[in-house]
């Protein structure tokens, strides 16, 4: 089994019943599949606000089935990949209900890597591979010095940290005559003193600690010289939550309809459609508007058209869309049609939505294709609103 | 290029309480026909119009991109439209900026604005401010203002009875302006007496819930006399941004006021606007902000904005003859209503209200509360 | 002939910050703040030198009423002037123009444009529906998703072809957004995986997949303008503004034919041909070296090349087949990786310009065209099929 950031495939899998909360569950009910390359499959069922999770060989009772290898998979369920990408970029692939799979995003909490202890010599090693990365060569202008560590104790060891040119470098010996030499009788002093653990004034005091040559080169240059070390664990103080503030923003409207739309809302009621024709061009504007653009002109007297037609152009909708007014997301797929109405012609079509059930068999017209015919459905009570058609229908 | 811009023609349809029968497209098409009624001016690639810049507000309108259900009824059909989204009285300096560039020698300015469609104009400005501190806290425009007021009339000696005197006199002025909105005459003590809004401010002190639109045809000035005999040229243009925290602002200084005045007085060549400017239009959007926005233009005192009303001050230099900002203009739409009076006043058309012999007019509005932001422009005929 | 101008306006100073969908670290006029200072240091100025700021969103994407107000705290446009003008996906690119317009007037020196949006704070589809009619098209709209450009291009030349050319694009974008560390979505697309997208991306609006659809990113983007004396004093590359274009469209959606008979004409094709024609431009394609397009889908972007290079028949698809479009190409297309790989939307536009003199100037860093860059175009698109052009020159000679 492969590691991923020091963790397993099946580490994700085990875990899952900890992670669980019923919370988020309420209302699944279903089994979802997860096909993990080179890994093995997995089975996870929600019922009833509770779970299992088991290794399978069959997954084909499942509404919906995940595929990924196990990198993006830990990656995913670790934060270290960022989930959107990998779906986009296809190294994340859903089979089936995209939709219900959606719902496994809130079922579990987020899986957190245990923390790891690090060893002082690991800390060491850490602590001088990232000097030269640390380093910040445009305050170092002018400076010619070198910084020596001579670290006691078990894990001890001998570093020079070497400033020239603008140029940073490390050895592991101590060489020539540096400019300042810390000393400390135990290594892991050191360590805890970079961590902010122990202040340096407490050791010198203790004697553990002591400084020669330019001591002052060392307090007020190297800061300034160097980003601080960041511990890879995780720093003692804890990183700050950043908030999101949340907030729904609603201010009632009431939109005049005006002469215009006011009259071709009002037909609606009645059960007609109404468009206007302007007085230069001849174009009908369905919904009728107040002038029309290209001529720049007041548009002209009302006309009844359709109420059938037929199709121009549909677009099947997949995607959830919030509807704007009340924030219920649509049910999908649905068909947003371009419908031309009997009595327009060219590019006058009235956008509305077909029967959800009829999508399939659609036909769009073209000049050499007739689309299908459509009629509207009305409304039994209509109050003058464009819903007041619920949607056109085929025509037979 | 020209140092000045000329503007041809203005429309205008009568500011309301509320236009219920209209949408803001039935507005605008007025306004649209009025101007090219008026100036014959054509749409052609090369001597017409080829950008149009517009006026409104997308949380006003309750729309995304308040600009994008217009663009028939101001004639933007293939062409150029770019939207003012601070106070109409900026796309005067802006359009300034589009013909002394030598980009356009023509542009049509348009605006519109229904107050009356949302529910409450107090939760739209509330929106003004950051969600996290300000916003929760209840800042909007007016409370503010209120604040700005009391600041003010503590340091300048305005007090409740000149307030009074200010909406008094709005409303008489008012009444002679056919364009105004219609509001009741009232005497100072109704003033007083009338509810209050957020102390010091009463509801007769904020200025009303007004729906209007308006049209002005701009031109450079080597071809304004293609559009009409009487040009009235704009000279001047400077804004000012303030800072946002309330606590990091002095709500009474003028900051932002003064800065923009001298910068529009420098353009223009105004030395003393006492002396030089026959006549001031103010964006009062409270009563306030009359005698205020008179000391940050130069025509009061600093600190004396109570002695100067009671000096006569506001007829002595022509103040507000229209009424104001505080009989009625929807928010973000005053400054173009103060640069309308004042094409009025200099081409001679303003009637009963007419300034004798008016040459220079200056126009003021604010964006934001307690006049964050300030523009002026100067007006020649 | 070249249009006139009351006096010349160069490009100084660029800043933009990295784009994103997780910038919860920072408040809106913070966000604002990163971008102001990188062009600031990048122009070698201070806010001293600022004459006015030219600030533009959309208001209620992130529901904040002039927010020019509050972000003030960012903008550092305290004490200066200070205007507001928006348009829609275009403002960005109407940002530049009315910066232009204001130094080029004489009215001011050196102005600042900002763009930004934070689309995170929002929903954006539901954002742009409510740009809609509220009577009737804002209970129909899908927000800017729709699937007609596909179902032009596929009527055109077949599905099979017209997915392969969208999903070619779409990768050349991914790749050049790969060069690109301010980019947002930088996926590491193969070409060999188009195959596979077309199959396994999911289906958005009818031939539209997820995968062809631009992203909703935070970000902003700050550009410093100012006039020829001062550009030329102050900066050792300006990059000088030779002339842009704006056009819009009526709110009615008749954005494609429903019959040949009468056929729809765009914005884009409209714009291109009144900007070159007023430039003496006979051969764009020739003429210009680079062009950052606004490209909000890859079905939108194949379509409109066409428009905006006037060019006949499959001449575009096989700029696209050819891989032409690509960095060290015939007409590289979005080096930065486009709207596709980053979509701050009141920022975008914007981007657009500052991507293109990034290029005239020639230190765009990772995704720099290896060869001069003397003439490069930028476009912007929103509303209702708005378009704004704008042109960029390295050499003074026009």
């Amino acid at each position: 089994m492969a590691e991923y950031w020091g963790i397993k495939v099946e580490d994700i899998f085990n875990t899952m019943k900890d992670r669980f909360r019923p919370d988020g569950a309420k209302g699944v009910d279903a089994v979802f599949g997860y096909d993990i390359k080179d890994e093995g499959k997995w089975k996870l069922t929600v019922n009833n606000n509770v779970m299992k999770i088991e290794k399978t060989d069959d997954l084909s009772n499942c509404v919906s089935v995940m595929k990924a290898d196990g990198e993006t998979f830990v990656g995913v369920n670790t934060g270290k990949v960022d989930a959107t990408n990998a779906f986009m970029g296809g190294k994340v692939k859903v089979d089936g209900d995209m939709a219900a799979f959606g719902k496994t995003g809130k079922l579990f909490r987020k899986f957190v890597i245990a923390k790891k202890e690090m060893s002082t010599k690991e800390y060491l090693v850490d602590m001088f591979a990232t000097v030269v990365p640390r380093f910040k060569a445009g305050e170092s202008e002018g400076v010619d010095a070198s910084f020596a560590f001579d670290l006691g104790g078990p894990d001890g060891g001998k570093w020079t940290v070497f400033i020239r040119n603008k140029e940073c470098s490390v050895t592991e010996t101590i060489e020539g005559k540096p400019s300042v030499t810390l000393e400390f009788n135990d290594a892991k002093d050191y360590v805890d003193f970079i961590l902010g653990k122990i202040d340096a004034q407490s050791l010198l005091a203790a004697g553990r600690a002591s400084a020669k040559g330019d001591i002052n080169m060392m307090q007020t240059k190297w800061p300034v010289l160097f980003d601080k070390y960041k511990d890879p664990v995780g720093s003692s103080v804890p990183e700050q939550e950043l908030l999101v503030l949340k907030k729904t923003i609603s201010v009632n409207q009431k939109y005049a309809t005006g002469p215009v739309m006011g009259k071709f809302l009002k037909g609606l009621k009645d059960k007609k459609i109404f468009g206007n024709k302007c007085t230069k061009c001849g174009r009908i504007q369905l919904p009728p508007r107040e002038v029309c653009a290209e001529c720049r002109v007041r548009a002209g007297d009302f006309l009844e058209v359709g109420p059938k037609g037929e199709v121009r152009y549909m677009d099947i909708v997949y995607y959830a869309m919030p509807d704007p007014l009340t924030g219920i997301a649509r049910e999908t797929p649905y068909g947003g049609i371009n419908v031309l109405l009997d009595g327009c012609k060219g590019n006058e079509t009235l956008p509305h939505f077909i029967r959800r059930d009829q999508i399939e068999k659609i036909q769009m017209g073209w000049n050499e294709k007739k689309g299908t015919r459509v009629r509207p459905v009305w409304e039994e009570n209509r109050i003058g609103d464009i819903w007041d058609i619920k949607y056109f229908e085929i025509d037979e | 290029m020209g140092k000045r811009m000329a503007i041809c023609a203005v429309a205008q349809i009568k500011n309301d309480p509320e236009y219920r029968h209209l949408r803001f497209q039935n507005m605008l098409l007025e306004c649209f026909e009025s101007i090219m009624g008026q100036t014959k001016v054509t749409f052609d690639m090369e001597k017409g119009i080829r950008t149009i810049i517009t006026c409104s507000d997308d949380v006003f309108d309750a729309r995304t991109i308040s600009n994008n259900g217009i663009t028939d009824v101001v004639g933007a059909h293939f062409r150029g439209e770019e939207k003012m989204a601070q106070e109409s009285i900026n796309g005067l300096g802006y359009g300034m900026a589009c013909i002394l560039s030598g980009h356009d020698d023509v542009i049509l300015f348009m605006g519109h604005c229904k107050e009356s469609q949302g529910e409450s104009r107090r939760m739209a400005t509330n929106l003004s401010y950051d969600p996290f501190y300000s916003r929760p806290l209840g800042m909007d425009f007016q409370n503010v203002d209120a604040l700005q007021a009391r600041a003010y009339m503590e340091k300048s000696g305005v007090t409740d009875e000149h307030l009074a005197k200010i909406v008094v006199r709005s409303r008489k002025n008012a009444a002679k302006n056919p364009y105004a909105r219609e509001n009741k005459l009232v005497d100072e003590k109704e003033v007083m007496n009338s509810p209050m809004y957020a102390d010091p401010l009463r509801e007769l002190h904020v200025y009303p819930v007004t729906d209007w639109a308006y049209g002005m045809l701009l031109c450079c000035e080597e071809r304004a006399k293609e559009f009409t005999k009487n040009p009235v040229w704009i000279t001047g243009y400077g804004s000012c941004m303030d800072r946002y925290f309330l606590g990091d602002r002095d709500l009474s200084s003028n900051f932002s006021l003064k800065n923009a005045a001298k910068r529009a007085y420098d353009k223009a060549g105004v030395r003393d606007p006492k002396k030089d400017v026959q006549l001031f239009e103010l964006s009062d959007h409270a009563a306030h902000q009359l005698p205020m926005w008179a000391e940050g233009v130069g025509i009061a005192d600093e600190g004396k904005g109570g002695k100067w009303i009671d000096d006569g001050g506001m007829d002595k230099f022509s103040v507000n003859l229209s009424g104001g900002q505080l009989n009625g203009n929807p928010l973000l739409l005053g400054g173009a209503a103060r640069a309308i009076e004042c094409y009025y006043q200099l081409t001679g058309q303003a009637g009963e209200r007419q300034v004798k012999g008016a040459k220079r007019a200056v126009a003021q509005a604010a964006t934001g509360g307690a006049g964050q932001h300030q523009a002026v422009i100067v007006m020649e005929a | 002939m070249a249009h006139k101008k009351n006096r010349n306006v160069g490009i100084i100073g660029i800043g933009q910050t990295k784009h994103s969908s997780h910038r919860e670290d920072v408040n809106q006029p913070e966000m604002i703040h990163e971008a102001v200072s990188l062009a600031l240091k990048d122009a070698n100025l201070t806010m001293n030198d600022i004459d006015c700021v030219v600030h533009g969103n959309m208001e209620l994407f992130e529901m904040v009423h002039q927010p020019d107000m509050w972000h003030v705290l960012g903008t550092g446009a305290y004490g200066k002037d200070c205007i507001r003008i928006t348009t829609g996906g275009t403002v960005g690119a109407t940002l530049s123009c009315a910066s232009d317009n204001l130094v080029a007037s004489g009215m001011y020196d050196i102005v600042m444009a900002i763009g930004f949006e934070k689309l995170q704070e929002g929903h954006t589809t539901a954002g742009i529906t409510n740009m809609a009619d509220p009577l009737w098209f804002r209970k129909i709209q899908a927000g800017a998703l729709t699937g007609s450009s596909a179902y032009d291009v596929e009527r055109e030349f077949g599905l099979e072809r017209a997915n392969r050319a969208s999903l070619t694009y779409r990768i050349i974008m991914d790749k050049h957004a790969g060069l690109n560390p301010n980019a947002h979505r930088a996926f590491g697309l193969e070409f060999s995986q188009i195959d596979d997208l077309i199959k396994s991306s999911p289906k958005l609006v009818g031939e539209l997949k997820l995968i062809e659809m631009c992203s909703q990113s935070d970000g902003a983007c700050c550009v410093i303008y100012a006039c020829e004396k001062k550009a030329k004093e102050m900066s050792k590359n300006p990059v000088w503004i030779r002339d842009h274009i704006t056009a819009h469209k009526e709110e009615t959606f008749t954005i494609f034919g429903y019959n040949r008979e009468f056929p729809v004409m765009k914005t884009h094709k409209f714009a291109a041909e009144q900007l070159f024609r007023r430039n003496d431009i006979k051969d764009p394609l020739n003429y210009f070296d680079v062009f950052e397009m606004y490209d909000p889908a890859s079905w939108w972007a194949i379509d409109w090349l066409r428009d905006f290079f006037d060019m006949k028949g499959d001449e575009h698809l096989k700029l696209i087949e050819e891989k032409e479009i690509m960095i060290g190409g015939k007409m590289p297309i979005n080096p930065s990786g486009g709207v596709i790989g980053s979509n701050p939307i009141g920022a975008t536009a914007l981007i657009r310009v500052a991507e293109a003199a990034l290029q005239v100037r020639g230190n765009a860093g990772g995704h720099q065209i290896p060869t001069p860059v003397n003439h490069a175009l930028a476009s912007g698109f929103g509303g209702t099929m708005w378009t704004v052009m704008t042109m960029l020159e390295k050499e003074l000679n026009w």
